[in-house]
């Protein structure tokens, strides 16, 4: 904390925090006396409690339910310590959700971050330009899963959607994308990287913008040109920034739910049932609360060590280290 | 993000260009295309094309819905191509006409509101306390307040459900706007405290020099600085609720309470011979308002996209 004069030191007046004060506070050690003690407190306290009541405690409750269970829809709590996760971990349909979550974790994170890329630099090149690009290239992330996933129900229908009709121009007879299994997974790949790769792609584009200019130049220096340099030096110098993507993209698609309930509702035949997507039917299809908040539980936990994996990789591949 | 220094001096501009062009893989040592203008035509159409595709990879989806949007049920069928043979309306004035659709929009707009402005009203204060004052358990206060940002809403969904239950707050659009500001609180926190760290805080002592109390500063100067700020995170506000849908889905079940999305994805599934142009309509109608809002504050949002999620 600065002092901004040398004032003598006085003892400022105690005031409440609903007094005015009638003259300058004395700038006695600390700036802007808040008037009161209090002050910092009243002002971040609703949003603290909202916060912990919201995300904070839901999450200890969820963790503590999930020992517990009833056995019949209408009977008391039982205490079964981690008898919900153990049956979650026996289930044939645990372990089918989880086969779909990594192709679809995977899949969206190969496409995701190969596109941004290329998008990435397709843009940076013109950003400053055609501003009105980058306006363009942010639309798919404010409009709602829901109307994401009604825009590619219409352009991969088989009979009018507009990919068939592009396929049948050709002579490919267009298949029934949403009724086919791995295809039906591919659609909803699609989606979610549609709705998810303009963040990032931003987010690339900034690393791209900031990157410092001397690398780039003593690359040229040494005669590296178009690809090896954009694969030996561009990208390691971005790898912060391919980093918090990856990470983003992974926790997006691991909890995500919206695509995939509302383009396939996990169907055709499971095909599409990730984990997201088996806690949501655990819950509110089979009504099992509890079963589902042990599943909620793993998803977290999940996230959390693959985060970990995504940093401990990065971090081979940071220039910095 | 658009930080780049233009540079005055030639040699600098030289460097920037050269390692703008270093990126995209074109070097400046070639030679100049030659001089045929058909060639530079060409050339200019080749480096377009990733641009073009990503043009299209945007708004395709889109197009498309646009395009069924203004056609009639049976007509979407026999005539598959981007532009209507013959464009009509049906859709939108069903759509327009039908209650669920009118309802929904009032009560996303509500929610829309209601949470943009209790964000803004929770939210800058607390990060105005973390950004300025120092006090007793400030960090691990902020801690508090920013970590839970990591917590998706399907962690979430269950509780939320089951004490929404025990305490009767279902079907209440004042319980989704709590529930949204809430999930947006920690993003808008985060957003707030960086920009107030901005405001140099020489304005504010020489204000409160000249006898400003914190309330008029805060009133006379710290407001008008943080106004962009302010629409950032309104604006985020807005979107989440808005487009949020996995928890209204939950939240609420009775048909007046519900908002859009979730119409539009009952739309999906209630009707048995699905009535595309009237989804298509109603995802228009959906989306428009937020995209017409956001090209006119787009700098705002996606610099809170990018600070919300970059760091």
């Amino acid at each position: 904390m600065t002092t901004t004069t040398d004032r003598p030191e006085t003892k400022p007046k105690r005031r409440r925090w609903w007094q005015r004060p009638d003259k300058p506070p004395s700038s006695g050690g600390q700036f802007l006396v808040g008037q009161n003690k209090a002050t910092p407190y009243l002002f971040s306290l609703p949003s603290i409690l909202l916060v912990a009541a919201i995300l904070g405690f839901p999450v200890i409750y969820g963790l503590w339910q999930s020992l517990y269970r009833r056995e019949r829809l209408a009977a008391p709590l039982e205490y079964v310590g981690l008898q919900n996760y153990a049956d979650m971990f026996s289930s044939d349909a645990f372990w089918h959700s989880m086969n779909r979550t990594a192709i679809f974790v995977t899949g969206s994170l190969i496409i995701g971050i190969g596109l941004g890329l290329f998008f990435a630099f397709a843009l940076f090149r013109v950003v400053q330009r055609l501003r009105f690009l980058r306006a363009v290239t942010v639309a798919p992330y404010i409009i709602s899963n829901v109307a994401a996933a009604v825009m590619f129900r219409i352009l991969f229908n088989s009979q009018f959607g507009m990919i068939n009709e592009v396929l049948g121009f050709f002579g490919i007879d267009g298949p029934s994308w949403l009724a086919n299994q791995s295809l039906a997974m591919l659609v909803v790949i699609l989606t979610q990287v549609w709705t998810d790769l303009p963040l990032t792609i931003l987010l690339l584009l900034g690393g791209l913008m900031t990157v410092d200019k001397s690398y780039l130049d003593a690359s040229l220096v040494d005669g590296a040109t178009g690809w090896t340099r954009a694969r030996y030096v561009v990208i390691p110098l971005l790898a912060p920034q391919i980093l918090i993507s990856v990470i983003w993209l992974s926790y997006s698609t691991l909890t995500g739910l919206g695509v995939v309930l509302a383009l396939t509702g996990g169907g055709p035949l499971n095909a599409t049932q990730t984990i997201a997507m088996e806690m949501y039917t655990t819950a509110f299809r089979n009504l099992e609360f509890n079963q589902a908040l042990a599943i909620a539980t793993f998803i977290l936990v999940l996230n959390a060590l693959l985060t970990l994996v995504y940093v401990w990789i990065g971090r081979k591949y940071d220039y910095e280290q | 993000m658009s930080h780049r220094d233009t540079g005055s001096e030639p040699a600098f501009s030289t460097a920037t260009a050269r390692a703008a062009s270093a990126v995209t893989g074109r070097s400046p040592e070639a030679p100049r295309p030659a001089g045929s203008r058909l060639m530079r035509v060409v050339r200019k159409i080749l480096l377009a094309l990733p641009l073009i595709a990503l043009v299209a990879w945007t708004l395709v989806p889109f197009l498309v819905t646009i395009s069924v949007s203004f056609k009639e049920r049976a007509q979407v069928f026999a005539d598959p191509g981007l532009i209507p043979d013959a464009p009509n309306l049906d859709a939108y004035r069903e759509v327009l006409s039908s209650e669920s659709f009118t309802t929904s929009l009032v009560n996303s707009l509500i929610v829309g509101i209601g949470t943009t402005l209790l964000t803004i009203v929770i939210g800058v204060p607390a990060a105005y306390a973390f950004a300025r004052f120092n006090f007793r358990g400030r960090h691990l206060l902020l801690l508090f307040t920013l970590l839970p940002r990591l917590v998706p809403s399907i962690g979430i969904m269950v509780p939320i459900y089951r004490l929404a239950v025990a305490i009767g707050a279902l079907d209440s659009r004042l319980t989704l706007i709590v529930v949204y500001t809430g999930m947006l609180l920690p993003l808008a926190v985060w957003l707030m405290v960086g920009f107030f760290q901005q405001i140099p805080r020489e304005i504010e002592e020489a204000a409160n020099v000249d006898g400003a109390n914190l309330w008029g500063r805060l009133r006379y100067i710290v407001s008008p600085l943080a106004a962009p700020a302010m629409i950032t995170i309104g604006v985020l506000a807005f979107r989440e609720a808005w487009n949020e849908f996995t928890l209204v889905l939950v939240l609420t079940s009775t048909p007046g309470k519900r908002t859009l999305p979730y119409e539009l994805y009952l739309m999906q599934g209630i009707e048995g011979i699905a009535n595309f142009p009237g989804e298509a309509a109603f995802t228009i109608l959906t989306v428009l308002p937020f995209i017409l809002i956001y090209t006119r504050i787009e700098k705002y949002v996606v610099a809170g996209i990018i600070s919300g999620s970059g760091k």
